[in-house]
């Protein structure tokens, strides 16, 4: 941790990765901590909102993308809202988790790119949220099959839980969407 | 929102018939694609939103969700700015989309278009005596250079809503402290810790209740409102309207309309004491 960042910063490879694909200013940092003070999930995080930027700087990849602070991040924006030299740490997360999926270095103690997935293909067959439906699949992927068992009939009857939903129009305008938007990326998506 | 969030649904159709606020839905819209776009494809997560503003154009699009706003407002934001964003965005939708359909939270066409007196010209039942703390949460506010909601830190469009139906807005700082949001479902333990601190602060305040614009904060703080205080080993006792709950209250609107009996913690009692019909 002690290396000159000058030289680090300089010396391109995952450091100019992650900046361009976080568009986030990294070499802006100041660590002033003003991020870390405000984060909802730093008092628990394995890496902190400041520390994420300066190991960014230092390239330190591994130590970035198995991570599960970038699993935890709630997305709260609080931040990049605070940040006085405008570093997007919110955007250098969303560059990390697709970066740790795209380098199969997601830490193990994540469900997140699992929901993300079921979230995403509900939108794409179905075109709105089916909260029941998006729930089942989740538990049967993560195999977290009784918990939150006891919310279910509390949200049935309060009508939080519809059983059967309508699908919107348009879904093979969707798939190609989808499409288009995977092949833009690589294939990522 | 007809689903976990028929109440907000309703009760928002409600008063906004009695403002005279035409509301009709934006043809076959589908979801913004959340926090599970923007974490996976940023190209994606542009262009669902602009698929349904686009579909909108020319028009006011009204939103209730804090995420979709959000979703909504970042679109335009980078499509506007940028040239590039927005052959890119043209490229997945299939159609170009100039980024300049409008954006507007509910709190905002409340509080900025109709205005305080119009509101409170509808008040027939003052909800005197109720001390409310307003919970925006996080992503109505921010960043602020993208959505233009109001302060980031201290936003007041709701105080003042609510402080025209008659209701004691109580000063608080956890005004837009995060809930958790998606990870209800993907770590609930994320809730019950980030829960706690707004429930602990509001009830530390002297709130009798809790206003939320969002349903997903609304949902993490009411029905897992039981859980967090097992874990904390407090009692809290907090009913978590939405917004347009109370303003529909101060309306005289039937609680049947305004969806009263889908909050978790009831607030019969509460309203009971203070006198309000409901």
């Amino acid at each position: 941790m002690n290396a000159p960042a000058v030289t680090t910063l300089a010396s391109g490879g995952f450091f100019a990765e992650v900046s361009q694909e976080s568009q986030g200013n990294l070499s802006a940092c100041l660590q002033c901590k003003k991020c870390t003070s405000g984060c909802p999930v730093a008092g628990w995080a394995d890496i902190k909102p400041h520390a994420l930027v300066r190991l960014a700087q230092l390239g330190l990849k591994d130590e970035l993308l198995g991570s599960r602070m970038i699993w935890e991040c709630t997305s709260c924006q609080t931040c990049f809202t605070r940040c006085p030299q405008q570093v997007d740490i919110a955007s250098l997360n969303d560059a990390l988790r697709r970066m740790s999926r795209r380098a199969s270095q997601v830490n193990s103690k994540t469900t997140v790119p699992a929901f993300n997935d079921i979230f995403l293909r509900t939108v794409r067959k179905r075109g709105r949220m089916f909260e029941a439906g998006l729930m089942a699949s989740f538990k049967l992927r993560t195999m977290q099959l009784f918990s939150d068992m006891g919310k279910l009939p509390m949200m049935l009857w309060k009508g939080k839980m519809p059983l059967w939903s309508g699908k919107v129009k348009g879904r093979k305008e969707r798939e190609e969407l989808f499409r288009r938007a995977s092949d833009r990326n690589g294939g990522s998506s | 929102m007809e689903g976990t969030a028929h109440d907000y649904q309703s009760s928002t159709l409600a008063i906004s018939q009695t403002l005279g606020l035409q509301m009709p839905e934006v043809p076959g819209w589908t979801c913004c694609g959340s926090t599970a776009a923007h974490q996976s494809d940023p190209l994606l997560a542009l262009a669902l939103p602009a698929k349904n503003l686009l579909a909108a154009a020319g028009t006011t699009v009204a939103v209730g969700c804090a995420a979709c706003y959000n979703r909504l407002k970042t679109a335009n934001h980078h499509i506007t700015r940028d040239s590039e964003t927005r052959k890119q965005v043209a490229a997945v939708l299939g159609a170009d989309y100039d980024g300049k359909t409008q954006v507007l939270h509910l709190l905002e066409i409340l509080a900025r278009d109709v205005g305080m007196t119009k509101i409170a010209a509808q008040v027939k039942h003052p909800l005197r005596g109720l001390k409310v703390v307003p919970y925006y949460g996080c992503l109505l506010a921010r960043p602020p250079e993208v959505t233009k909601f109001d302060d980031p830190e201290n936003p007041t469009l709701m105080d003042k809503v609510l402080q025209a139906a008659g209701a004691t807005v109580v000063t608080w700082p956890h005004k837009t402290e995060c809930c958790g949001a998606g990870y209800s479902i993907t770590d609930a333990s994320v809730v019950r810790r980030l829960t706690r601190e707004i429930l602990v602060m509001a009830k530390a305040v002297g709130a009798d209740c809790i206003a939320t614009a969002c349903p997903l904060c609304q949902l993490n703080l009411d029905l897992r409102q039981k859980d967090t205080e097992k874990e904390a080993g407090e009692h809290f006792g907090l009913p978590v309207f939405y917004f347009t709950q109370l303003l529909g209250l101060a309306f005289g609107i039937p609680r049947k309309k305004l969806g009263l009996r889908s909050l978790v913690v009831s607030p019969s009692k509460l309203l009971a004491d203070r006198g309000i019909p409901a």
